[in-house]
């Protein structure tokens, strides 16, 4: 099903292109017919107005909805249309708006579970319970460096359920890590965060981006984040993109601004 | 002396194979939090299919109907009634797990139960419709001779070895990483299928395992009995396994044999001696299932966990015992010697 694009616009160097994505809900346009490419090991922003179709183009890139029509490519393979859990397996890791650890499992359990190859097979239940032992200990040993990385370590044995708001976005945070993902899709990470742990969380994502090269795309509302880490920005508008840059360039850009604040902006400053 | 071993060991098969019903839902719902509402149908499934394969041809002219009659010897028979139990669940699996969870996945199970139910009652020549099988062989009546309460004795003791097995065996999973992606699942599907996991393979996986736990308590409750007809897996017998469960604890497989006890034994049992009413026949079974229902009612509400609650799974702890290096120090050594013991 995967096949390498033939198209000339697919360099090496892109680690998630969209093209011409489409999608409709009854006879709204949600998606319509957006197309912007991510550069291997950036933090690329994806920005918009309420209403402009960001959660719907992160649910069709990761899954979650089936494209009507368009293209979507993990390192030159289509992935658009698969099962998220195909997405998920080829390297594509997304985080949710709400934080959604599990719950009544411990934070190291969180983790352990979140990486991939477990070995979690019946036939290594019944016949072969070293491989999964073997792994355990691999898992349990990242885990830990994870844990103390994002300062969660002392909170190891306690539900996840038990944790405060901004533990929870952290965990989130360090659970994707465990995946080993080459693209993280960060849902709006930001979101009811105070500005002491905005800050933390985009420290972390920085640092995640220089050690392991992880490429991000963070979905976000935060504009002042975004700038400070984000390396391009997407503006998306009406379900299309709209425009492409640096957050300073975008400033100036009268047609990103206008989509913000709605209407033209002359014309009200001006009357 | 004879009369009341012979209750105890009856009593002792019902306890055990109430609680590989429970280790089964225990599985399904406790570990990967599939709502089955109709486990005792498997049970009847494992149960009628290892009948009919282990006993002879119906006679003809007997007014007695059923499928198969392979006459088999017991161990293929048994094997062929509990692998019956992980194919229905196979194929409910099929319909209900790909796309539905919660509440309508509920829905469905419960449904199925009851056009099997239908199905079974109505159709003679299925299992011998409403009048149900009897005169099933038993399976070790041919090693000796036995006395009736030898047979019982060495039956409680065969069964006890299966659910032994099978206790430890669903505590295996339970700690494997299988079973740790399946709590997962129960926690929240969405998430695990975000990274990278077939969620509908893992859910499947419990469903049938589960389906044949049931499933192996059904083959030994009609070779204990000998016999089965519809009226022993009434919907009502699928919550007396889910009420054992909830009160006992889901999750945890120590608090389904307790649950087990409590309902199964406690319950079932000793409602059996409050005195009979002869104008309301049916009002001892009645108020069974009402004290039953009240012992879920105060379980959920004063222990919403169970009895015994799930334990907390922990992992080796850094430092172990060495307490000079902080946990960075300790992370940079490396950890290869740390959790071999």
């Amino acid at each position: 099903m995967a096949t390498i694009s033939n198209d000339p616009s697919t360099q090496v160097n892109v680690a998630l292109e969209v093209e011409s994505l489409k999608k409709s809900f009854g006879g709204v346009a949600a998606v319509d017919g957006v197309s912007f490419s991510v550069e291997k090991g950036t933090i690329t922003g994806l920005i918009g107005p309420n209403g402009a179709g960001k959660s719907t183009m992160v649910n069709l890139i990761s899954g979650a909805l089936k494209p009507d029509s368009g293209h979507i490519r993990l390192d030159g393979h289509e992935i658009g249309g698969l099962e998220p859990h195909q997405i998920g397996a080829r390297g594509l890791i997304r985080t949710f708006q709400i934080s959604r650890e599990y719950p009544d499992m411990t934070v190291m359990e969180n983790l352990i579970v979140s990486a991939a190859n477990q070995g979690e097979r019946l036939i290594n239940v019944c016949f072969r319970p070293s491989v999964g032992k073997k792994r355990d200990r691999e898992l349990v040993e990242r885990a830990l460096h994870t844990l103390v990385t994002f300062g969660l370590y002392p909170l190891r044995n306690e539900y996840a359920r038990n944790l405060s708001g901004g533990q929870k976005r952290l965990l989130e945070l360090s659970r994707a890590v465990m995946a080993d993902p080459k693209v993280l899709l960060l849902d709006e990470p930001m979101a009811g965060v105070n500005p002491a742990l905005i800050e933390k969380l985009g420290e972390h994502i920085v640092g995640l981006n220089k050690e392991l090269g992880t490429t991000f795309v963070l979905v976000e509302h935060n504009l002042e984040i975004v700038e400070k880490i984000c390396s391009k920005v997407i503006v998306v508008a009406l379900g299309a993109t709209l425009a492409v840059g640096t957050m300073a360039e975008l400033r100036k850009n009268q047609a990103v601004v206008e989509a913000y604040l709605g209407g033209d902006v002359r014309e009200r400053v001006g009357s | 002396m004879d009369i009341i071993l012979g209750y105890v060991t009856t009593i002792l098969v019902f306890f055990f194979t109430y609680n590989i019903f429970t280790l089964g839902l225990n599985i399904q719902f406790g570990y990967t939090g599939i709502l089955n509402f109709t486990v005792i149908t498997f049970m009847a499934i494992g149960g009628y299919v290892a009948a009919v394969l282990a006993m002879p041809k119906a006679p003809a002219g007997s007014g007695i109907y059923y499928i198969l009659g392979l006459n088999l010897p017991w161990p293929i028979a048994a094997l062929g009634g509990v692998l019956a139990a992980g194919l229905l669940g196979y194929l409910i699996g099929q319909i209900a797990l790909k796309r539905l969870r919660s509440d309508y996945l509920a829905i469905v199970t419960l449904a199925t139960g009851t056009l099997l139910y239908g199905l079974i009652g109505n159709g003679t020549s299925i299992f011998d419709g409403w009048q149900g099988l009897f005169n099933v062989p038993q399976p070790f009546a041919g090693f000796r001779t036995w006395t009736p309460l030898g047979y019982s004795i060495f039956f409680t003791i065969v069964t006890a070895v299966i659910f032994v097995f099978l206790w430890l065996f669903a505590n295996r999973i339970y700690k494997s990483p299988l079973g740790r992606v399946m709590r997962a699942v129960r926690d929240d599907q969405d998430v695990v299928e975000a990274f990278g996991k077939n969620t509908f393979k893992i859910r499947m996986t419990a469903m049938v395992l589960g389906s044949m736990y049931v499933g192996v308590g059904g083959v030994l409750t009609i070779a204990y009995i000998t016999a089965l007809s519809p009226a022993g897996w009434t919907t009502g017998e699928t919550f007396v396994v889910w009420a054992a469960l909830l009160v006992g604890g889901r999750g945890n497989n120590f608090g389904a044999i307790v649950g087990s006890f409590l309902v199964a034994v406690v319950f079932n049992e000793a409602t059996r001696y409050l005195p009979q009413i002869p104008a309301h026949p049916n009002l001892i079974p009645d108020i069974r299932y009402v004290l039953i229902g009240l012992a879920v009612i105060l379980s959920v509400y004063f222990r919403p966990q169970g009895v015994f609650p799930e334990k907390k799974n922990t992992f080796f702890e850094v430092p172990l015992g060495d307490n000079s290096k902080t946990i960075e120090e300790h992370l940079a050594g490396g950890l290869s010697k740390v959790g071999e013991q």
